[in-house]
């Protein structure tokens, strides 16, 4: 009964979101059930289309990891973009220097380079919120321009392919590939890794006590101060946290899916990751679930770009309609 | 020589103008307490409204008005959610973020279609003041500049007088400051909230629609390029006042020229480094302001009058 009641507001809300947006795809002229049918079911018609839904899972899913784990402790983390795009580089630079080695060295290496290149980019912006008190949005935001073009510099400097069109850098060694659970269509084992880390976030945060000092100086910072809990340390280590899992995103792009470094890999994750997390009111242990619906959404919302010429940017607002009439579900419930 | 220099100072203050803008519409709610985080969104909607009402209907003029009516429109929203609903502010600001991301790039597309050659709007010209910018030097860089460079000075300095220099302008940011006491005497905090959250919402729309008619004639997406977000930096920058904001978009704009000019020129340096510039020199100043920024104390909170304390 509990679980009704608790879980009726977000049905609403994503009832609400669907209607407004169907009654703007309908003003366009489009037909709304064969729109909804195409974006509800494309993840599950085919194969291909679940393995689909599943490889842009493992994105969502960490990035909204990368948002929530600092919001824990009550700081809000947008360099999750910059964060994943450090982590592709440091694993693609592992990937390429050391090409040679072999799969048993090399792809710990790749991941690990990954995860310590986002974990970087998430020290800075602590360190400055640590040291002089910089709001860390602020700074968060910004290292996802500086990543950019320091992506850019990557895939167009020593490393890159000359045979491939758009900036990409070359190959990386074979064995830092990660390997495949499905081979047709593709489908890498990053996924798994990837749950066991939502899994560990969330034994972190709600069983053990340095989780519960993080969720303390989010719910009171000054209380948890005079409890003798560090919260400006609490701040940094999320921050960090928040990074390396974004930067875990990024290798598992490298290694899972391209093999390379590619301009454009962060895609909009940043953005769905924050939406992910916001929908799931920074509860880390709802964010592996919200992130599958909205990878689900996404996967439906480009069938539905091809096949019925609806832009993608229609679903991406369903989607910020849903957090905004979750949001609203507090206010009336708090009526 | 002369002329690189002219010409240098003439472009910083003509790309001065979305950080003033923003930074001034930022300022104007922050100073009544609301915290504004969806510039960037808001930005790149006015920018995106602008430009196809501005190719639609022929007018700049008229671009820029509905560019700023759809800022007042995001502006409004902010202020409901967060005076009326008491809802948390970043949260709203960053859920206005994403709606306006996504209706900035709806809209090209569902208007346009999708094109190879993008359409174009013919970009603002400068209007010389008569006999002033015929003075040497300080004429072409001061007085030959587009009509937005003239009405964003005048803005801040319009800003300027109203909070510091009137009954009104005290009432509004006493709201800022102490709520419960603006509120025990007798000034409407709600209204003072809306009011300056829709009107800087307004600048910003307008800051957005800038883009398109000056730099590219045309709306790309994420055309922005995070100077909604550098705004924020800007008005802690300024210390939430309009005159301190309006020198210091002549600082970010100048950072924004040299990364530019250096790039065309060429040099040792790989022209991404030069591109990180900005964003790099923001966060240094941010170092050394941000410790002695003086901040509306009650920005990013939420007054409810039925409680006892705030």
């Amino acid at each position: 009964m509990t679980i009704v009641k608790k879980s009726l507001p977000y049905l609403l809300a994503v009832v609400a979101s669907f209607v407004a947006a169907g009654i703007f795809i309908a003003l366009m002229g489009f037909d709304v059930f064969k729109a909804y049918q195409t974006i509800l079911f494309t993840s599950f018609r085919t194969p291909n289309g679940f393995i689909q839904t599943l490889l842009k899972f493992v994105p969502l899913l960490l990035l909204a990891l990368a948002f929530t784990i600092p919001l824990t402790a009550g700081k809000f983390n947008i360099g999750g973009e910059g964060q994943m795009m450090a982590g592709g580089i440091g694993a693609a630079a592992m990937g390429i220097m050391f090409a040679d080695l072999p799969a048993i060295i090399l792809l710990p290496l790749v991941i690990l380079g990954g995860v310590v290149a986002g974990a970087l980019w998430g020290l800075v912006p602590a360190w400055l919120l640590y040291k002089f008190n910089i709001n860390e949005i602020l700074t968060t935001v910004l290292f996802n321009f500086i990543a950019l073009f320091l992506i850019d510099y990557v895939c167009t400097g020593p490393w890159r392919d000359p045979a491939a069109g758009h900036p990409t850098t070359v190959l990386i060694g074979r064995g830092g590939w990660l390997p495949m659970l499905v081979n047709n269509p593709p489908l890498h084992s990053g996924i798994i890794l990837a749950v066991l880390v939502a899994i560990g976030v969330y034994i972190y945060t709600s069983r053990t006590t340095g989780g519960y000092e993080l969720i303390a100086t989010g719910a009171n910072p000054r209380a948890a101060g005079v409890f003798g809990i560090k919260t400006r340390r609490m701040f940094v280590l999320s921050l960090v946290l928040g990074g390396a899992v974004a930067g875990l995103a990024g290798a598992f792009e490298v290694a899972g899916n391209q093999h390379r470094l590619i301009e454009g890999m962060q895609s909009n994750f940043l953005q769905l990751g924050m939406i992910i997390g916001l929908i799931s009111r920074g509860n880390n242990g709802a964010v592996p679930f919200v992130a599958f619906l909205i990878a689900v959404l996404e996967v439906g919302a480009s069938a539905m770009q091809r096949t019925m010429m609806i832009p993608v940017e229609v679903v991406f607002i369903v989607e910020a309609l849903i957090l905004l009439f979750v949001l609203l579900s507090d206010v009336v419930r708090r009526k | 020589m002369d002329t690189t220099i002219i010409d240098f100072l003439r472009l910083v203050l003509l790309s001065m103008v979305p950080f003033v803008l923003a930074g001034q519409g930022t300022m104007l709610g922050g100073r009544t307490g609301v915290f504004n985080v969806a510039q960037e969104g808001m930005m790149l909607v006015g920018a995106s409204v602008g430009f196809l009402v501005s190719y639609y209907s022929g007018s700049i003029f008229l671009g820029v008005i509905v560019a700023m009516l759809s800022g007042a429109l995001f502006g409004l929203a902010l202020a409901y959610f967060t005076t009326s609903l008491k809802m948390n502010q970043f949260v709203i600001g960053l859920a206005l973020f994403f709606i306006g991301l996504g209706v900035s790039t709806l809209l090209p597309k569902l208007i346009l279609g999708i094109t190879l050659t993008p359409p174009l709007i013919p970009t603002l010209k400068g209007i010389p003041i008569p006999l002033l910018s015929q003075i040497p030097f300080i004429g072409p860089i001061l007085f030959n500049q587009n009509i937005l460079v003239y009405v964003s000075v005048l803005v801040s300095i319009g800003l300027w007088y109203f909070l510091f220099r009137t009954q009104k302008g005290l009432e509004l940011r006493s709201v800022g400051e102490y709520p419960m006491t603006a509120d025990s005497l007798g000034i409407n905090t709600t209204k003072m909230r809306y009011w300056s959250t829709i009107i800087g919402g307004m600048l910003i729309g307008m800051a957005g629609a800038y883009l398109p008619m000056v730099y590219a004639g045309t709306f790309t997406e994420g055309m922005t390029m995070g100077r909604g977000w550098l705004a924020i930096a800007l008005t802690f920058f300024g210390g939430w006042s309009p005159l301190p904001i309006l020198y210091g978009s002549l600082f970010f704009s100048a950072v924004e020229v040299l990364a530019f000019r250096v790039q065309v020129i060429g040099s040792f340096l790989p022209y991404q480094i030069l591109q990180m510039f900005p964003y790099i020199a923001t966060i240094l100043v941010m170092i050394f302001t941000f410790k002695r920024a003086r901040v509306p104390a009650f920005l990013g909170n939420n007054y409810d009058r039925e409680k006892r304390s705030l």
